[in-house]
C-alpha cells in the first residue's frame, strides 16, 4: 500500500474538503452523546477509521495492532462522546488526543504502576473559554501552516509526532548535523506561534468589525 | 505564576504523547498552572490532529466495521471513572499517584541534612526522577551536569547566579550549567528533578566500563 498513490487534489480543495469532514464528525458525535445512536456511531467508523489507522501505522503498527488500536480509539468515543464539546476542540483534534492516549495506554497494559494517559492529562479539567470564531480561525491556520512548511522542516515535525525520536535520533536517521534537525524545527515551531498570534489580530479585527 | 517555561520543543513532544514517563509528568505538572503552556500544547495537539488528518487513508479490512459493530454491542457503556486520591493538596494532580505520603512524610533519604532526596517510581534506564529537599537558606556544593537535568520547583524558592525560581518554574539546565543552587531563607525548597543517564563515557573503553549504557 503506497501511501502515495490516490488522487491528486489541489491544496484548497483538500483544505475545504477536512474542513467538511471534520463538520460531518462533529455531528456524528454530537448525535452519539445525546442518543447513543449506533447508526451514528458506524458513519463516523467508516469516516475516521482509515485515517486513524494510516495515523497507527506511522507510529509503527502492524496491520492487526493497527485496527486493534482504531477499535479501542473508536469505543472511547462511544464512551466519552459527552465530552466532546465542538467549541472547545475540532472533532479532529478530539480524536487524535484519543488515539493519541490510547496507544500510550495500550504500550503499558501491563503496567498499571507506570504513567497512563490519565495522569499526563487528567479529566475534567476545566478548559478556556473559546469561541467558534476562534476554533475554525485556528483550525484554518494550521492546516495553512502544515501545508506551507518545506518538506524538510514538515518531514521533522512528522518524526517527532509519529515516531517519538530524539533530535540526535532524527539527525542520525537522516544524516544531518544535529544543529540543523533543531533549527529546522524551531523554524516550524516559530512559524506555527507566528500565526497564533497573527490569530489573535485577525480575531481582534472581526471583533471590531462586528461591533 | 511561573516565569519559567518548558521550551517548545518539549511541548511538542509532549502533545504528540513521545515524551518518556519522566518528562511528560513534569511538563504536566507545569501545564496544569501554566495557562499560557497549556494554549502552545493545545495548539500543538492541533497540530496533531491536523498531521493526521493530512495522511492518506489507509483501507480497512473488509469486515473492519461489523467486527466493530460487534465489539460495541458486548461492551460494557459506562464508563468507569477512576478518582485519583489525593496525598498532598499542594502537588499537581500528575505526580498524586506517584506519592506515598504527604511531602513531609515521605521517605526521605540522603548523605547531609540539609539536602535529601526521594526516588519516585517513574524512573526509567534513561531518565531519574527525583525530589530534591534543600534545607532553607542551604546551597548544593558547586556542580554542572552531565546531561540535561530538567527541575521544576514543588515547594520553596531558590536562587542560583542566573536567576529566582520559584514554585511551578521549569528550568533546564545542561552541560554548560555551573551553579550552586541555594534554598531561600523562609523554607526548606523542594523541587522535583530528571535527569538523562547521569554518565556517558564515549569511546571503547569508555562503553566497556560504563554500566549505564546497554
Amino acid at each position: 500500500m503506497d501511501p502515495k498513490q490516490g488522487p491528486i487534489v489541489k491544496e484548497s480543495k483538500l483544505s475545504q474538503t477536512a474542513s467538511e469532514t471534520s463538520y460531518q464528525m462533529d455531528d456524528l458525535i454530537l448525535r452519539i452523546a445525546k442518543t447513543q445512536d449506533q447508526q451514528a456511531f458506524m458513519e463516523l467508523a467508516e469516516l475516521a477509521s482509515p485515517r486513524l489507522k494510516a495515523y497507527a501505522i506511522r507510529c509503527g503498527a502492524d496491520i492487526d495492532d493497527a485496527e486493534e488500536l482504531v477499535q479501542e480509539c473508536l469505543l472511547t468515543v462511544w464512551r466519552k462522546a459527552h465530552q466532546f464539546n465542538p467549541k472547545t476542540a475540532r472533532s479532529t483534534t478530539w480524536l487524535y488526543t484519543i488515539i493519541r492516549n490510547k496507544r500510550i495506554d495500550i504500550a503499558r497494559k501491563n503496567k498499571l504502576d507506570t504513567v497512563q494517559s490519565d495522569d499526563l492529562w487528567p479529566e475534567g479539567e476545566t478548559e478556556d473559554l473559546e469561541d467558534d470564531v476562534e476554533r475554525d480561525l485556528t483550525g484554518e491556520l494550521v492546516r495553512t501552516l502544515l501545508q506551507s512548511l518545506p518538506d524538510e522542516q514538515r518531514q521533522i515535525v512528522f518524526k517527532v509526532y509519529f515516531e517519538g525520536k530524539s533530535h540526535s535520533e532524527i539527525a542520525a536517521e537522516l544524516d544531518l548535523p544535529l544543529g540543523t534537525i533543531k533549527s529546522r524545527l524551531r523554524l516550524a515551531m516559530k512559524k506555527l506561534d507566528t500565526l497564533a498570534k497573527e490569530q489573535v489580530t485577525w480575531l481582534f479585527i472581526i471583533l471590531i468589525m462586528n461591533f | 505564576m511561573a516565569f519559567y517555561h518548558p521550551n517548545h520543543e518539549l511541548l511538542m513532544q509532549f502533545a504528540a504523547g513521545q515524551l518518556n514517563d519522566a518528562l511528560g509528568i513534569m511538563v504536566a505538572c507545569h501545564i496544569e498552572n501554566c495557562a499560557e503552556c497549556r494554549a502552545t500544547a493545545r495548539n500543538y495537539e492541533q497540530l496533531g490532529g491536523e498531521i493526521m488528518e493530512s495522511l492518506d487513508n489507509i483501507e480497512l479490512s473488509p469486515d473492519f466495521i461489523a467486527r466493530t459493530m460487534e465489539r460495541l454491542k458486548d461492551s460494557d457503556e459506562t464508563e468507569i471513572e477512576v478518582k485519583i486520591p489525593v496525598v498532598d493538596k499542594r502537588l499537581p494532580k500528575p505526580l498524586q499517584r506517584f506519592l506515598p505520603n504527604k511531602l513531609e512524610q515521605l521517605p526521605w533519604y540522603g548523605f547531609s541534612k540539609n539536602i535529601q532526596q526521594f526516588d519516585l517510581s517513574f524512573s526509567d534506564s534513561h531518565y531519574t526522577a527525583k525530589f530534591y529537599k534543600i534545607k532553607a537558606g542551604k546551597e548544593l556544593p558547586e556542580h554542572t551536569h552531565k546531561g540535561n537535568e530538567y527541575t521544576l520547583v514543588m515547594d520553596g524558592a531558590f536562587s542560583d547566579d542566573a536567576g529566582s525560581y520559584h514554585a511551578g518554574d521549569f528550568i533546564l539546565a545542561d552541560n554548560t550549567t555551573r551553579h550552586t543552587p541555594r534554598a531561600h531563607e523562609d523554607c526548606d525548597c523542594i523541587c522535583f528533578a530528571v535527569m538523562d543517564a547521569p554518565l556517558k563515557l564515549t569511546g571503547f573503553w569508555g562503553r566497556m566500563l560504563n554500566p549505564f549504557i546497554s
